[in-house]
């Protein structure tokens, strides 16, 4: 039975260039934590869930932090971007919406202005609350390493519980985003007890492609917290929603389809049960929420 | 009335910043934590991981050899002299000796040079346990076969109560009305911000000192004597700003208390120790969770005719103060309503968990959910008004309850009406959209307590030649304002200000010996001894005044720093002028003394007859809330309540305790829980043990308070409580909201989102099935 | 020794040069080596908000923030705030409105709310709220909290700023 304790002894590197990180990466391997924002690994150090010989700090590497539109209309991110700084980038709430809410919604300003995107996604926690968003949003990250650099998907980030595909000497440095189509509009909503500050219950983000022409959902992403060992694409209640139009039995098949993909655990937060109860709610809320801001115009079902 | 007494004070019933605000607001109070000392060490303490088990065999040797570590103690460095609340009940050690009873029972304690080489001997401090087998719920442990906590208590009972008053088998018989229900309550902890910390220091003259944020510091002060064997004047507790207390740890000598000292004598340095947050919420020192069955019997009308009540509370692994809880919860059965039969039977159960004590409103909260909740399926089911019944049942001043309790003030009609006015209740209850409900609650209680022991408190006054008044008791200002409104006292009976008064935090080597901060007695007990020490300083300076101006010290009145004759004001004279006249030219300091202890009225504890306390108030609220019922999740939307605390001495400070009160008990009724798996705390943390936060209070319009001011006697300057009443009716209103909103009556803690889904679920499938039944049977 | 190093923090404007070991946070740094122990030790996992500190005017949490990395950035703790003994506006409306009992979490509340009206001189009764969430007060309810910082913006709005 061990209580939070002091930081464990270890050896701090100050890294202040992406090189620099992937050259004390591959020399230290084994025995080294990357330090983003340090909210969540300091605390596992303080419970010795990691004791790492070395720690690489990276908040002084300028370009790993800051958000950069594209050419091609889409954004970056650098991975250690504040949370804080995710959620007030004027074109993060402007084009993706969606991320932003997700960002607004983790801890209180005080953790927002210290942890960072990378982080989120780095710790593979099942709760986290971007990777949903990020993975909606079609977005992919850049793992750079000495020998080279690789684009993952996010949704293909995460390969089992608590772990990502990145490699020991790899860094994730930048989350890229694809330009959103045009009539596009996403929702991220979470379950949890009090109104703020809690580790989330479950999460839906939703991400609705709306054809004007048709009135019918012509794509439709959907991805969830909380609800499977790691960060779940929900395909099938996509699948069952692309060409349908907005009706109530059309979010009823989603949300159970949800449900379906879904395998969320009983612990003594919440049980599977209920896990499942507020994934069927929260996912029509997030595709309707995520259909009004793509077709603001239109009504809603009454 | 109200506007009367107002003007009539300078400046009691004026709305006053705190006197250490600025203080604290500046960062510099220091708090036990903040202490430090030449050559201080760090302590930790290491927990059993068992829920019960005997210890073999401690070895120390490894932890003691590592660099840094100066001392190791364990329980048999210790007298093995047990300490505790109540004299029939001391199972208290410093440190376990051969049996632990719960997970993170302290079982050794270490010093050393800095915290990290202290958590690391712990490390190496080998103990071999035998487990044995453990029981958590108490139905459990009451059954023949089950683990034997302690060996005088057979069927792990820890304290047996029962109570009759008036005829009660009779009264139900006569009833035309009767119901039982169950409710059942969980563990709460504090939730003070700041953990437990303590300073200690055993000196080579024998003196042992500690620095520590207790509530009631000669509390700890005894239990230390008595616990190290050793004369009460060789022990010093000296009180720090406390961050926070609502009873338990800081209200006792704790294991960290016992070996700051230990280990200071053994390596001659002070040392501190300091818990962590989570070792805060694992250890004992929490609310009763309750399982309460409750029968009521009424007439037609609603008026209680008879109450039975069958309490079981789980008391964990110790005894605590739980002996005297299972007194008062009976005891509160009583107030605010009329119930004249009465049977209250309760059983305090050990068990392998943290132990219960006192904690905010003690007893109360559990109580006031379950009466406040059944007498609203009471009313439902009589077709009687939900206002119309507390109203017809309410206690009027001057009554005398079946238990004993004589009512002066109490003004609960008037708050009842005020929160209706205040709530717009009529408009609202039962009208309100689909789940959104408002339910109403109410509740009670005392202005501190005729306990068996330490129950006066005293006060001593010393006006300096400067004017300045040196005010000093042994009660504690914790945070809620004893401070203030004790100098407040003072100052308007000596017609100086508020910063005139200085007031000293306790020190046992100079402050006079107090029960301490407990039982909303402050303001009360030691306002009285205040007022008195006061009004005899004011004699003393009207004898010298009298004398220096030759004028009837009769005469003689206070105001704004000076003494004037009533009958010629040009005959005044400044008060430090008359402080020194008196020193300088005959010899005669100021310096007097008063005290109060609530008369000479004795509780019989067995059949729990007597009046416990000088004064009790009266407590009315209404909550409204917004139910999601596709999550279960609880929004409080609006709140209004009404205490009679008598007269209010410091508004600024009676709203931060109502409200404090209150917002403390939405926590705990509608997400706030210690989770506990086979005596394992799973949820050690503020981030899973959730009290509420600033999104989750009403907004600021629709969170309203108000005082329905009454003039109480006995108090000083017609004062009663302000820190617990406003929190007993909050939880019933919320239930009672939550069934107004959905139809779903939850008896069980927390109405959390979870429980309140699937109750709504379990109902539209009852209703569904009544609908097909019905439609088949046409 | 290996397991020292030396460090430069601006505290209050003013700077320190220190020996540290690299697992020191910001918190233990200011409170053990410094004696600001204006910053509190409570939850020590970001959930309470007594160890705020500001960090180039934002609130963080410094139970959080290793002390290496806190170098080249202008920190602010309580402690200075007040100047020359006279309370800054945030500590006076604090005192003023009820909004400090126990007072222990009160530097952290002080501190955030500095931060809020940097950005946001007339925040709305929401924004008061959301931006104090990493806050708890198990004392006053938050009432008088809120009024206390509503009260501190108002009065700043009339001076023209702090």
């Amino acid at each position: 039975m061990s209580y939070l304790r002091r930081l464990p002894k270890f050896e701090y590197l100050a890294a202040r260039s992406i090189d620099e990180t992937c050259d004390l990466l591959a020399a230290h391997s084994n025995e080294v934590r990357l330090l983003a924002g340090g909210t969540d690994l300091l605390l596992q150090m303080r419970r010795r869930e990691a004791c790492p010989a070395y720690i690489i700090g990276l908040k002084g590497i300028a370009e790993l932090s800051g958000v950069t539109t594209l050419a091609d209309g889409g954004l970056a991110i650098g991975a250690a971007t504040t949370i804080q700084a995710v959620m007030s980038s004027p074109v993060v709430r402007e084009k993706y919406g969606v991320l932003a809410e997700a960002a607004a919604g983790i801890g209180g300003p005080e953790l927002r202005n210290v942890a960072t995107i990378g982080g989120n996604l780095a710790g593979a926690l099942p709760c986290a609350d971007l990777p949903p968003a990020l993975i909606t949003l079609g977005a992919q990250v850049s793992l750079r390493s000495r020998n080279g650099e690789r684009v993952v998907p996010v949704e293909d980030l995460f390969p089992q519980f608590g772990m990502t595909v990145a490699r020991p000497d790899e860094l994730l440095t930048t989350i890229q985003l694809p330009s959103v189509p045009s009539c596009s509009g996403g929702a991220y909503l979470k379950f949890h007890d009090r109104q703020s500050m809690d580790l989330t219950t479950v999460g839906v983000s939703a991400l609705v492609t709306w054809d004007a022409a048709s009135r019918t959902f012509r794509d439709v992403k959907i991805a969830l917290a909380s609800s499977a060992p790691v960060p779940l694409r929900a395909r099938k209640a996509e699948t069952l929603l692309r060409g349908r139009a907005f009706a109530e039995d059309a979010l009823e098949e989603a949300a159970l389809a949800v449900c379906d993909e879904a395998d969320p655990r009983t612990s003594w937060r919440a049980t599977r049960q209920f896990r499942f109860e507020l994934l069927k709610s929260l996912t029509k809320r997030a595709i309707r929420g995520a259909r009004q801001k793509a077709a603001p115009t239109i009504g809603d079902l009454s | 009335m109200k506007n009367q007494l107002r003007n009539e004070y300078d400046i009691v019933g004026q709305p006053t910043p705190k006197k250490d605000g600025a203080l604290k607001a500046l960062g510099r109070a220091e708090y036990a934590d903040d202490i430090s000392m030449p050559g201080m060490l760090h302590g930790k303490l290491l927990r059993s991981p068992h829920p019960h088990a005997k210890i073999v065999r401690i070895d120390a040797s490894r932890a003691a050899a590592l660099p840094g570590v100066r001392a190791v103690v364990t329980g048999k460095d210790f007298p093995g002299v047990k300490y505790g609340n109540l004299p029939q009940t001391r199972d208290y050690l410093p440190l376990a000796v051969d049996t632990v009873r719960y997970i993170g029972e302290e079982v050794a304690a270490v010093a050393a040079i800095d915290e990290d080489t202290a958590e690391e001997a712990l490390d190496l401090i080998a103990v071999e346990y035998a487990p044995l087998p453990a029981v958590f719920d108490p139905e459990d442990a009451m059954r023949s076969g089950a683990p034997l906590l302690h060996d005088k208590a057979p069927g792990n009972i820890s304290a047996q109560v029962a109570f009759e008053f008036g005829t009660v088998d009779e009264a139900f018989s006569r009833a035309d009305y009767v119901r039982d229900d169950t409710f059942e309550t969980q563990p709460v902890k504090q939730g003070m911000l700041e953990p437990h910390a303590c300073v200690g220091l055993w000196d080579d003259s024998g003196k042992i000192s500690l620095w520590a944020c207790k509530m009631s510091p000669y509390v700890v002060w005894r239990q230390l004597a008595m616990g190290l064997g050793v004369e009460l004047g060789n022990v010093r507790v000296v009180q720090t700003f406390v961050g926070g207390g609502f009873s338990g740890g800081k209200q006792e000598a704790m294991p960290m208390d016992f070996c700051a000292v230990m280990l200071s004598k053994r390596t001659g340095r002070p040392v501190k120790l300091v818990h962590t947050m989570d070792e805060v919420l694992t250890i004992g020192h929490m609310r009763h969770p309750m399982k309460i069955w409750l029968r009521t019997g009424t007439d037609k009308e609603g008026r209680l005719l008879a109450q039975h009540c069958k309490m079981i509370a789980n008391g964990g692994a110790y005894s605590s103060i739980g002996g005297f809880s299972m007194y008062l919860a009976g005891a509160m059965l009583n107030i605010p309503y009329r119930i004249p039969n009465l049977r209250y039977e309760a059983k305090r159960v050990y068990t392998n968990n943290g132990f219960c004590g006192a904690l905010r409103g003690h007893t109360n909260t559990q109580i006031c959910f379950a009466r406040d909740s059944q007498l609203e399926l009471i009313a439902t089911d009589l077709g009687v008004d939900l206002i119309d019944i507390r109203h017809r049942n309410a206690l009027q001043p001057g009554e005398k309850t079946a238990n004993g309790f004589r009512i002066g003030t109490f003004a609960f009609d008037e708050c009842i009406d005020r929160v209706v006015e205040l709530s717009g209740w009529r408009e609202k209850h039962g009208k309100l959209p689909k789940y959104r409900g408002i339910g109403f609650g109410c509740g009670s209680h005392i202005s501190g307590a005729r306990l068996m022991g330490h129950s006066a408190s005293a006060a001593q006054i010393r006006v300096q030649e400067d004017g300045t008044v040196q005010l000093t008791t042994g009660s504690t200002d914790v945070g809620q304002g004893a401070d203030t409104v004790l100098s407040m006292i003072a100052a308007e009976v000596l017609g100086v200000t508020v910063d005139d008064v200085r007031f000293a935090r306790v020190d046992s080597d100079s402050t006079p010996v107090d029960p301490g901060t407990f039982g909303s007695r402050v303001t009360f007990f030691t306002g009285n001894a205040v007022k008195r020490a006061a009004e005899d300083a004011r004699r003393q300076l009207a004898e010298i005044a009298g004398k220096r101006m030759n004028v009837d010290p009769d005469d003689l009145v206070f105001r704004r720093r000076e003494i004037i004759s009533r009958l010629d004001d040009r005959q005044r004279m400044s008060l430090k002028e008359a402080v020194r006249w008196g020193a300088f030219q005959t010899g005669q300091l100021v310096i007097s003394h008063g005290s109060y202890a609530a008369g000479d009225e004795k509780i019989d504890f067995r059949t729990g007859h007597g009046n416990l306390s000088p004064a009790y108030n009266p407590s009315a609220c209404a909550v409204e809330v917004e139910v999601d019922p596709e999550t279960g999740q609880v929004k409080v939307v609006g709140f209004w309540g009404a205490d009679d605390s008598g007269f209010p001495l410091n508004p600024l400070a009676v709203k931060g305790q109502v409200i404090g009160a209150t917002v403390m008990s939405f926590g705990p009724a509608l997400y706030e829980t210690l989770i506990r798996i086979d005596g394992k705390v799973m949820n050690p943390s503020f981030r899973d043990y959730k009290m509420p936060l600033t999104t989750d209070i009403p907004k600021l319009d629709n969170f309203q308070h108000s005082n329905v001011v009454t003039w109480e006697p006995e108090g000083p300057f017609g004062a009663k409580e302000a820190g617990q009443g406003a929190g007993t009716g909050v939880i019933a209103a919320l239930a009672n909201a939550i069934y107004d909103a959905t139809g779903v009556r939850m008896n069980s803690l927390p109405m959390s989102p979870d429980r309140i889904f699937f109750a709504l679920k379990q109902n539209k499938e009852k209703e569904r099935a009544a609908k097909q039944s019905s439609a088949a049977a046409e | 020794m290996k397991h020292l190093l030396p460090i430069a923090l601006r505290i209050n404007g003013e700077r320190h040069d220190l020996l540290v070991p690299p697992w020191r946070t910001l918190l233990e740094v200011l409170r053990e080596h410094l004696g600001l122990t204006g910053a509190k030790r409570s939850c020590q996992e970001g959930q309470c908000g007594t160890c705020t500190v500001l960090i180039d005017g934002k609130a963080v949490n410094s139970c959080l923030y290793l002390a290496v990395e806190a170098q080249g950035m202008e920190i602010q703790t309580i402690e200075g705030l007040a100047k020359g003994g006279v309370l800054d506006q945030i500590q006076k409306s604090f005192v003023q409105k009820g909004g400090v009992q126990c007072g222990f979490c009160t530097p952290g509340f002080v501190l955030a709310t500095k931060s809020l009206l940097n950005d946001n001189p007339n925040p709305s009764e929401d924004e008061i709220r959301v931006a104090m969430v990493g806050h708890l007060c198990r004392c006053t309810g938050y009432v008088q909290i809120i009024e206390a910082i509503q009260d501190a913006a108002s009065q700043l709005k009339h001076v023209g700023g702090s």
